[in-house]
């Protein structure tokens, strides 16, 4: 899944460590994020959100168009 | 005057703390079960790999690495498992289905062959180490890609 997790962390000048600890999480895990290696959880999705004060499909995108299912 | 040029070192998050913990104590115990089963194999340290041996062990040696054994694993999972992020309960999971896997292809194949007189005696502790390898590999590798 795309996500624009390194902008949104870039326009904050964050590092990967400052975000990490941030959310509790590990470097790795933003690493991982960052590079689409993993789909975070829906707890830290949510998390990611709120800290950067958007909806979480504005952070992610699961490439879905819209229209009928 | 403090050096403005490196960033000051931010203090470590209730959460690493417990995780370097629980790396510390499982590193701890194991090390002291290695050097004293190591030490405790007759025929002394210098002998075999004392892991992958069946070599006969003192009594007292095997009732203390007994208790360590199961006490320092549950204190160290306990604190790992209440440390870990989403990203690496993922990387465990995947890891230790991997070693599960080994061991269930290498188990019961090389038991059957050892009954047909096609291998040796299945050996558990060469089948548990090989598990641990692949646990290990696989979570190194989902943790550190």
């Amino acid at each position: 899944m795309e996500n624009r997790l390194k902008v949104l962390r870039a326009m904050r000048n964050w590092s990967q460590a400052e975000l990490a600890d941030r959310l509790d999480v590990s470097r790795q895990a933003v690493n991982a994020i960052e590079t689409g290696k993993y789909d975070p959880s829906l707890p830290l999705a949510f998390k990611l959100a709120r800290l950067f004060e958007m909806k979480i499909e504005e952070i992610f995108d699961d490439g879905f168009e819209g229209g009928d299912q | 005057m403090s050096d403005v040029s490196k960033p000051a070192k931010r203090p470590m998050s209730p959460r690493r703390k417990r995780y370097f913990s629980a790396l510390v104590l499982a590193g701890v115990f194991g090390g002291i079960l290695g050097g004293w089963m190591q030490a405790a194999q007759r025929g002394g340290p210098a002998s075999d790999l004392a892991i992958l041996s069946n070599a006969p062990l003192p009594a007292n040696f095997a009732i203390g690495a007994s208790i360590i054994w199961v006490v320092g694993m549950a204190i160290s999972l306990f604190i790992y498992h209440r440390a870990v992020d989403d990203h690496e309960e993922r990387a465990y999971l995947w890891a230790g289905t991997a070693g599960w896997y080994t061991i269930s292809l290498a188990a019961p194949t090389w038991w059957v062959l050892a009954r047909a007189g096609l291998a040796p005696p299945a050996d558990s502790m060469l089948i548990f180490v090989g598990g641990l390898v692949v646990n290990l590999v696989v979570w190194l590798w989902l943790k550190y890609r």
